[in-house]
């Protein structure tokens, strides 16, 4: 009897979510953490029972963008996730530190499988997960896991660069081929204000990737120059700028409405 | 305490594929599962007697067996068990269990942290491979009619 029995069980704690967003990037440094645990934290403003899962098993950023610092603690019902400012938080960086993990395959899928099949999260209207770059074993654990099930989308982050472009389209062919519904393009770093005129340093998002994905720009998210230092001196990323907050806020409209009524 | 949540995972998922399978009796299930998760044996038997209760699985048989842990070093070959990786764990990280307050490695939870919290006790490579003990899975399962 060949049965991934963690796998079933964290495939069966996610079709028990209101809703997942997964955050998707096709590369590396676009922000994509940055994005989910914004994202995640205004949800929980508006009222939300959110959670976050980081998924980025080698480079697990989001306990240093949240501050979120404490162990995790195992009842009964499983692994709880830490509580912080107001959302539930998941990620290995909580359970190895600044540890390397060298680990391929077949069992970071298993690893993943323990972590989600584990995971306590108790009734959540948002489950955010934050993928590392790129479509390996994360990615395909989280599309295996995800499959046909209704309560899901995905948010692609990227830059506007032309670099990015091709990347995107592999990560968007594959989420086409998948059934996978995306929610739209969150084009971060787009752009900079100074002295009243906005600048654009790498343009605009691809048109035609627009186009022949059939999608929008749900937000065009700007470089934040005091992101950087907010982080570091403890504070949280979507407040970092009221130009920020505002666009959270709006993407989260985007979002909340795309599921319909 | 995790055991709970593992006799949950391993009840729902049978009771699912015997479903799947229109039977209506099974005999006897066999759980393999590895010796770095450490188990309260007692523990798991005890919650899936429970959950197995009004279930197809009720009245099955159902034994625990421990595979052993063995760990290879890609990079010197060495090798080496659960005993030797044990002694070398670090205390830097763990998991608090309630009620008992009790503090736990990681790997007693997910084993596939492997490489986080070990490294090969001749070389110091995190470039190891654990090659058995580590996961948990049905060996063995004999349906009834």
């Amino acid at each position: 009897m060949d049965r991934d029995i963690l796998f079933e069980r964290g495939r069966r704690n996610l079709s028990r979510i209101g809703r997942i967003i997964t955050i998707a990037a096709g590369k590396g440094g676009v922000g994509k953490s940055v994005v989910a645990a914004s994202l995640a934290l205004t949800l929980g403003e508006r009222g939300k029972n959110v959670g976050l899962l980081d998924l980025d098993v080698h480079g697990p950023s989001i306990p240093d963008i949240l501050h979120a610092r404490g162990e995790i603690v195992a009842s009964k019902e499983g692994l709880k996730p830490l509580s912080v400012h107001g959302i539930k938080v998941m990620s290995t960086g909580m359970l190895i530190g600044d540890n390397p993990l060298p680990t391929k395959g077949e069992d970071k899928r298993n690893l993943i499988s323990f972590l989600v099949g584990l995971t306590n999260w108790g009734n959540l209207d948002y489950l955010i997960i934050d993928l590392p770059p790129g479509t390996g074993d994360e990615t395909i654990w989280v599309l295996r896991a995800l499959r046909g099930l209704k309560n899901v989308g995905v948010l692609v982050v990227t830059t506007p660069s032309i670099l990015a472009v091709s990347v995107v389209r592999r990560l968007l062919s594959m989420l086409e081929d998948e059934k996978i519904r995306v929610i739209g393009i969150v084009e971060n770093m787009a752009y900079f204000n100074c002295e009243g005129k906005v600048y654009r340093p790498f343009g605009r998002f691809s048109e035609e990737l627009v186009r022949r994905f059939k999608l929008r720009v749900i937000a065009s998210l700007p470089i934040d120059p005091s992101l950087e230092q907010t982080i570091y001196d403890g504070g949280l990323p979507h407040r970092s700028s009221e130009e920020l907050k505002s666009a959270f806020y709006r993407l989260c409209d985007v979002v909340e409405s795309s599921w319909g009524e | 305490m995790h055991e709970w949540t593992l006799a949950e995972a391993i009840v729902e998922s049978l009771n699912s594929f015997v479903e799947q399978n229109g039977r209506k009796k099974v005999l006897e299930v066999e759980i393999l599962y590895g010796e770095m998760m450490e188990l309260d044996t007692d523990i798991l038997s005890y919650a899936i007697e429970e959950l197995v209760k009004g279930t197809v699985l009720e009245g099955a048989k159902f034994s625990l067996k421990e595979e052993k842990a063995l760990f290879k070093c890609n990079a010197c070959g060495a090798t080496w068990d659960f005993e030797t990786a044990h002694k070398m764990l670090s205390h830097e990280f763990g998991i608090l269990e309630e009620p008992s307050g009790a503090r736990e490695s990681p790997l007693h939870f997910i084993p596939d942290l492997a490489q986080a919290l070990l490294k090969c006790p001749r070389c110091g490579s995190r470039d190891f491979e654990a090659i058995s003990g580590k996961g948990i899975r049905v060996a063995r399962m004999v349906l009834g009619r």
